[in-house]
């Protein structure tokens, strides 16, 4: 049962660590829109390429720097 | 295998993300991109995902194809919600987002960026639900020098960067304007930092308070698995001791709001549930600490912690329900134009609003937003001053007459003279009748706070007395008794009474279409006993449609009408678009309009004329007066002919009867205030049997009403939609915006009707009373429980393990009480 002096802290130094990244998680704005962020997975992360446009979009990729 | 893949596309198919069917055969047709009914003889449509999908006006069908072209059909799948209606664009040249080229202007919402790019932040409105942002995101993101788009849907707000160098400012707006989204600069401001400030420091209380709470819970089994098996006393002590250590955190950080209010309150001699909270975390911390440092007695660390963490998961939720929806920033100064022609040096010149001087000459074209009070020095026309009145049959105006800020011009182009700077402008007296009608408006004392003065009371006198009676008795048990009748009184039950149905009864309102946005109104209308409303927009549709036709000659009523339809389609006047559902009839020519009286036209050698008494009369002379009916009556005439008179009203919601009959029966007093002074106000009210009502008023006196009202005694509801209902609104206990109610006044409103159907009103009163009589039941379950308790623990019978089941098993009851109010709301 010693091992609960050295177990316990050990517990103790994990959570600081999980309180501390979730109030930096706060702080940089994660958690500012909670719908939107819900509704995200459900949506698809590229659009159906256009009929028109693909040219576009791939001159606006070549420009960048 | 293909039997296999066959049940999983089928399941897939079911389990999608529920889209909105568009009823194809059904009567009316409704508009694919905004929901509306199609008009009559529109034959609008776009085809998206290989169907045609009907649209009721060019701006949707714009809209719907620019959305379809892109790429982004997607969106009418993911939707949960019909767009908003795209504002009429022909009247609103895009040239106005030009003067945002200019970086001084834009200095105000933008930021420049290390690598030459510029951060700009807009305030978006219409949006409707979670799919518009990304809808808006992959737009945006796709134009050529966009690096990054991110709408914060929570706040409206759309953060773009972009190079400058390769798309302007302007072009950006045009291009969310496009979609069919409202969008203006992000000005931040005290109070919206501030907002969100205190929003992310709530959520980091509450994530202290969670994750103490799973720490000190997990060494709370330890310790109560040692109360029943025994445990060495050095390996008790080091578990009080690490739960001491989480739980003084979570006290000192997380629940410190309970203690400031409850000081705050204290200080002013008031008594407000959250003292007893503050009371209760406060002593089973102490008497905790005492027992850890002694090494006697019992500790109650997991119970403060995990007391702690669930009042502030109500206080967030309920907070996030009443928040969301929330637009507290919008001025009446978002409704006037940024952009303005100016006359400088003989030439009109595009300017910025805010730059105009009293003296200046501005340009104000039909369909324009008069951007300041001004004097007319130029031009005839009619301005539609529903911004003041409500009403939409604009007032005629010529050089000499004042038009106001605000108000829309609707027929032909005015020069005026600038009076003054938005300060002195009656646009911005309303503004302020608005923030004066918010801090007159009376906070009735909400129930919990009335029953925490009494309550602690109670407690601390039996606390008090059973110290005294125990300290003759056996002294050295006297402070753990009492300590223990502190701790049974924790109001965990009384404190989540209010919150748990407050919140349950917002998110059942919410699935029926209404969105609760007042912090007290649901108590406030609990208690309504007049039930008050606008006339025009509220009551009525707000816009003219065609009542009676009184033929002068021998025509059919069908070809007056096609007739009629066919010359007012040149028109922009609000009498026009009673008009737009009929079929106009065969071409007519050469067609002139003359403001403020009517339209001429001709087919062949024949002469159309529709309009006034005297424009008609002029060209026929035969024609007899209108109907005596109290009617907008409209002459149509043929050369010396008089073909008819059309009678056009505003006319009443057809769910208005069944409202206020209800609302009557219910034993609420129902008014009608409007700002129409003609007959139609005394008309309507006893055609609907509504027993008093006040007519031709200013938003002043609407608001000198209810306060009379309210200095009576009586808990006052108003139903209103325009933006000079917004201060009575503000003023009034609970107050409705219904659907197409402005942006000013659903600030100022405590529910938003969402689709627009009256019948919402009664049924959110009739679920305020049902949420009333949970809260009371709640209270009644956890005084009872208290008042079966107190005793017990007074007499020093309870041990504490009891006290802890009983009073998680209170709470637990109050909340399952408060979700019967999740049910859909009731219709009686």
């Amino acid at each position: 049962m010693d091992s609960l002096y050295l177990l316990i802290p050990i517990a103790l130094l994990f959570c600081a660590i999980g309180i501390k990244l979730l109030l930096w998680a706060i702080d940089s704005g994660q958690y500012d829109d909670l719908d939107k962020e819900a509704w995200k997975i459900l949506a698809d992360d590229e659009p159906v390429p256009p009929t028109a446009g693909p040219e576009q979009s791939e001159s606006a990729k070549g420009e960048k720097p | 295998m293909a039997g296999a893949w066959t049940v999983i596309s089928t399941s897939t198919i079911l389990a999608m993300p529920p889209s909105i069917d568009v009823p194809v055969a059904a009567d009316p047709l409704l508009c694919y991109h905004c929901g509306e009914p199609v008009p009559a003889g529109c034959e609008m449509g776009v085809v998206i995902d290989a169907q045609l999908r009907p649209m009721c006006c060019p701006g949707c069908r714009a809209v719907a194809e620019l959305i379809n072209a892109s790429g982004l059909a997607n969106f009418y799948q993911q939707r949960t919600a019909y767009n908003q209606r795209p504002p009429e664009q022909e009247f609103a040249p895009r040239e106005q987002y030009r003067v945002y080229d200019d970086p001084a202007l834009a200095a105000g919402f933008t930021t420049e960026e290390a690598n030459g790019e510029i951060t700009a932040q807009l305030l978006l409105g219409g949006i409707s639900c979670a799919a518009c942002t990304w809808l808006i995101e992959q737009t945006m993101v796709r134009v050529p020098g966009v690096s990054k788009a991110l709408v914060n849907l929570q706040q409206g707000r759309l953060d773009i960067r972009f190079d400058p160098a390769r798309v302007p400012l302007s072009e950006i707006f045009s291009r969310v304007d496009a979609l069919g989204y409202r969008v203006r600069p992000f000005h931040a401001s005290a109070g919206r930092q501030q907002m969100k400030e205190e929003y992310r420091l709530e959520l980091r209380r509450l994530a202290v308070a969670g994750l103490g709470m799973m720490q000190v819970g997990m060494f709370a089994i330890a310790l109560h698995a040692g109360d029943i098996q025994g445990i060495e006393s050095q390996y008790q002590g080091l578990l009080r001791w690490v739960s001491l250590l989480v739980a003084s955190f979570v006290v000192l950080f997380s629940a410190r709001p309970f203690f400031t209010t409850a000081w705050r309150h204290l200080r002013q001699g008031a008594l407000v549930m959250d003292l007893p909270v503050a009371l209760a975390i406060g002593l089973a911390w102490l008497a905790s600490v005492w027992a850890t440092a002694s090494g006697s007695g019992q500790v109650y660390f997991d119970s403060v912690v995990m007391f702690t963490f669930f009042l502030l998961l109500g206080r967030f939720l309920e907070r996030r329900v009443r928040q969301r929806y929330s637009l507290t920033w919008f001025d009446a100064q978002g409704t006037l134009p940024d952009a303005v022609s100016v006359k400088r040096a003989g030439r009109w010149a595009l300017e910025p609003r805010v730059q105009l001087q009293s003296g200046d000459t501005v340009l104000v074209r039909a369909g324009d937003t008069v951007p300041a009070d001004a004097e007319v020095s130029g031009g005839n026309s009619a301005v539609r001053e529903d911004t003041f009145n409500g009403e939409p049959l604009p007032r005629s105006v010529t050089v000499g007459d004042v038009i106001y800020a605000g108000s829309v011009n609707v027929e032909g182009a005015l020069e005026a003279r600038v009076l003054g700077s938005y300060l002195d402008s009656r646009l911005a007296a309303l503004q302020r009748s608005v923030e004066q009608a918010q801090t007159e408006k009376p906070r009735l004392a909400r129930l919990a706070d009335r029953i925490a003065s009494w309550f602690v009371g109670a407690i601390l006198l039996i606390t008090t007395a059973t110290a005294l009676v125990w300290s003759q008795l056996a002294p050295e048990q006297a402070f753990w008794i009492s300590l223990s009748v502190l701790v049974i009184s924790c109001p965990c039950a009384l404190a989540l009474a209010t919150p748990a149905a407050l919140t349950s009864a917002a998110s059942a309102l919410r699935a029926g279409g209404v969105i609760v946005r007042g912090e007290n109104a649901l108590e406030a209308l609990a208690r309504a006993t007049h039930l008050i409303f606008d006339k025009t927009g509220t009551l009525t549709e707000g816009s003219l449609a065609i009542a009676r036709v009184q033929l002068l000659a021998d025509f059919s009523s069908e070809r007056v009408l096609a007739i009629a339809a066919a010359l007012q389609q040149y028109s922009n006047h609000p009498v026009a678009r009673a008009f737009s559902s009929i079929e106009p009839g065969p071409g007519l020519e050469d067609v002139v309009y003359t403001v403020g009286a009517g339209l001429e036209a001709r087919d062949g050698d024949r002469c159309y004329r529709i309009g006034s008494e005297p424009f008609c009369r002029s060209m026929a002379a035969t024609l007899p007066p209108p109907p005596p009916e109290p009617l907008y009556w409209v002459a149509l005439c043929r050369d010396a002919r008089p073909l008819a008179w059309i009678g056009l009203n505003d006319r009443t919601r057809p769910e208005a009867q069944g409202v206020i009959d209800r609302a009557k029966a219910a034993g609420l007093q129902v008014e009608l205030l409007t700002g129409d002074s003609s007959a139609q106000g005394p008309l309507l009210a006893r055609h609907l049997g509504i027993d008093s009502v006040r007519s031709g008023l200013e938003p002043q006196q609407k608001m000198d009403r209810v306060r009379e009202l309210q200095e009576a005694g009586s808990v006052v509801a108003m139903v209103g939609d325009g933006l000079n209902d917004a201060p009575v609104l503000g003023l009034a206990d609970a107050s409705f915006a219904v659907a197409t109610a402005s942006d000013l006044a659903r600030t100022q409103a405590d529910f938003v009707l969402v689709d627009g159907d009256l019948h919402s009103i009664t049924n959110t009163w009739f679920k305020a009373r049902q949420c009333r009589r949970i809260i009371v039941q709640n209270f009644a379950w956890a005084l009872g429980y208290n008042a079966f308790a107190i005793p017990l623990a007074a007499l020093g019978y309870v041990p504490p393990w009891a006290a802890a089941i009983g009073m998680s098993l209170s709470s637990l009851l109050v909340v399952a009480n408060s979700l019967r109010l999740n049910g859909k709301p009731q219709v009686q």
